[in-house]
């Protein structure tokens, strides 16, 4: 049984027959795995960890024929029974720390409320496991940062406070949204060491949303490429790198610098990602693929399985099986 | 090949208030670069925050004086230079930004700001700025209907080509560009990549590029400057930096550049810590502290940016890396 089963889910702003932001979208995450979902700006990978966490007000509207979260359907919750899961099984880092975390409290009273919230814990009790878990994230001079404000901090030193505060209930699935983007190379390396570090200490699952492919090479078994609000290619993590199915993530792959090193100019998909009032009628690639077919402009493909991965194309390349 | 920038020992501090009664602190933010730059060429300059990189950007565009040192363009000393004189400079330097989104006026059309630079600085009529401007933003992958267009109504990487023509408008001799994919998404990242080298093929432009990210550097640059804490760690043409980084420092930058293939058998730098508060660098080196090799005369000695081979760096055991 995985912990994390999402079917068909569709994320609308505004009428009920919007264009999707988030478009039917299949995922499973099973206990204590790494999952990484890549995709550029605005192809609904927050959108859709906000739609898992209850976070879309209206006029956003949420559909899915499932959304289990470790047994519990997550659709079916009242906002009460909901705030017992979120923030303590399942757990959110954000991409900038300094807005993530209050500036009118200590970094100590912030810990404490999510374990006098969570686990009932007070005084002396909380005070105690928040500086172990300031301990647990590696911060310097834990016992005189518990009275620190987050003024007072280095955007590194922030991230590791939100991520103390998110492993506080001991989740089970912690979802990281851009946890490094706001943050320098070497400071990078050490957040991600210490996200991993735990992940496989506490036998977490962890889902790393991102728009660095580098990063997913080097932490996620598991890899989602998402294009314009769908899954496009689901896959392992070596074999999506190797050999790509879907033109997107290969497009993606020869974007990358380091891929055309040597070479004069880098390998560009032309065009942009479409808006929600320009969407094609088949393909949502079609207007940018260079392998395009008719048939790409007049039907929408689905997500099936191929050679070495899932994906959503009628013509996959690299498919001979080596 | 013709020298058009050639900075010696350029110097910028900051005079910092800590209130009433204590006297002023001095943050070294720019403490002794000096490089030459030919045309046609690109000089990078990679470092985390903090490191200068941008107070070097504003000294080398005249926005603001250096506090010591001097800094030559196209020949022309810009310390003793007159009013008029200035003006000459400020032609032939010019900058992209980072933020597409700031850097551009919202209540002008595209047109409009595009021939700006050539209303003020130059004394051609209406209809040869609008020609020259048609010619720019052809060159630049912009249709001609956007002449008349606010930026609100063009992507980030339209609004980046866009500041990139704005720039290149006068055909300066040296472009300073600061961070100017960072905002962008990778497949963007790449086309306004390609579109800086085909401009600087076709001007003959040289670029002071500034980045964070080691693979874009590798891409674009030729030489690269290295910086940390207002001070150059390393000096030098491309390959040798990226083959064979001598500077520990440099060293783990790159070892912590996440990449799309890693290899599982390299084992990885690791630098603890951040980077020191520039209103109290540490004595000797400013790296000692987080290098894994420091010794007792890394505490006690500042290194000299010294020769090493076809480099200079900044370390007293270059030679063992070597």
């Amino acid at each position: 049984m995985s912990l994390l089963q999402i079917k068909n889910l569709n994320v609308r702003f505004g009428d009920a027959d919007a264009v999707p932001v988030v478009d039917g979208l299949d995922l499973t995450v099973n206990e204590g795995e790494v999952l990484a979902i890549v995709g550029e700006s605005g192809s609904g990978k927050s959108v859709t960890m906000m739609a898992l966490m209850g976070l879309i007000d209206a006029p956003g509207r949420i559909t899915a024929d499932a959304l289990t979260f470790d047994g519990t359907n997550m659709l079916k919750l009242s906002g009460r029974q909901r705030r017992k899961v979120v923030g303590k099984d399942m757990a959110m880092v954000f991409q900038d720390p300094m807005t993530a975390l209050n500036p009118s409290y200590t970094v100590g009273f912030q810990i404490e409320e999510v374990l006098r919230q969570h686990l009932g814990l007070r005084g002396k009790a909380a005070r105690q496991r928040a500086l172990e878990l300031l301990k647990k994230v590696e911060i310097p001079g834990a016992e005189s940062r518990l009275n620190a404000y987050p003024h007072q901090l280095s955007g590194g030193m922030s991230q590791r406070v939100a991520i103390a505060m998110a492993i506080a209930g001991e989740p089970k699935l912690l979802i990281a949204d851009e946890p490094t983007t706001a943050l320098d190379v070497t400071i990078q390396a050490q957040i991600m060491e210490l996200l991993l570090n735990l992940q496989k200490e506490q036998n977490m699952a962890l889902i790393l949303i991102t728009h660095d492919l580098a990063v997913v090479a080097e932490t996620a078994k598991r890899v989602c490429v998402m294009y314009a609000g769908q899954a496009v290619e689901v896959g392992q993590v070596p074999e999506l790198f190797n050999v790509p199915a879907h033109p997107y993530s290969e497009a993606l792959l020869a974007a990358i610098p380091e891929h055309s090193e040597g070479a004069e100019r880098l390998a560009t998909l032309p065009g942009i990602v479409p808006g929600r009032y320009d969407r094609p009628e088949g393909c949502l690639l079609s207007p940018r693929c260079p392998y395009v077919q008719d048939s790409c402009r007049r039907q929408r493909p689905t997500l099936d399985p191929q050679a070495h991965s899932q994906v959503r194309c009628f013509y996959p390349l690299n498919q001979e099986v080596a | 090949m013709t020298v058009v920038l050639t900075a010696r020992e350029l110097t910028r501090h900051y005079e910092v208030s800590r209130g009433l009664f204590k006297g002023h602190a001095l943050v070294r933010a720019l403490n002794g670069v000096s490089f030459e730059l030919e045309a046609g060429k690109t000089l990078a300059v990679v470092g985390e925050s903090g490191c200068g990189k941008s107070t070097l950007a504003r000294a080398l565009t005249l926005i603001e004086e250096p506090s010591s040192g001097s800094l030559k363009i196209a020949g022309q000393e810009v310390a003793g230079a007159n009013k008029a004189e200035r003006k000459q400079l400020r032609k032939d330097v010019q900058m992209v930004f980072q933020s597409p989104y700031a850097s551009l006026n919202p209540r002008q059309k595209i047109g409009d700001q595009l021939g700006e630079p050539l209303l003020i600085n130059t004394n051609l009529s209406r209809a040869e700025r609008r020609a020259k401007v048609q010619a720019m933003m052809q060159q630049v992958g912009l249709r001609p209907e956007h002449y008349q267009r606010y930026p609100h109504m063009f992507s980030g990487g339209q609004r980046q080509r866009i500041a990139l023509a704005r720039a290149m408008m006068l055909q300066p001799k040296v472009l300073v560009a600061d961070e100017p994919t960072s905002a962008l998404d990778v497949s963007i990242q790449a086309q306004v990549l390609n579109l800086f080298m085909d401009l600087q093929k076709e001007f003959n432009t040289a670029y002071v590029f500034i980045s964070h990210n080691l693979a874009v550097v590798r891409h674009v640059a030729d030489q690269v400057l290295v910086m940390y804490l207002g001070r150059p760690a390393e000096m030098g043409p491309k390959e040798d930096i990226y083959n064979k980084p001598l500077h520990p420092y440099t060293q783990a930058l790159l070892s912590a550049t996440p990449t799309i293939h890693p290899d599982p058998l390299k084992p990885k730098i690791k630098i603890s810590g951040e980077l020191p508060n520039p209103l109290n660098p540490p004595s000797g080196c400013a790296f000692h502290k987080r290098c894994p090799y420091a010794t007792e005369r890394c505490a006690a000695e500042e290194p000299a940016f010294r020769q090493v081979g076809t480099r200079q760096v900044a370390c007293h055991y270059a030679e063992q890396f070597l």
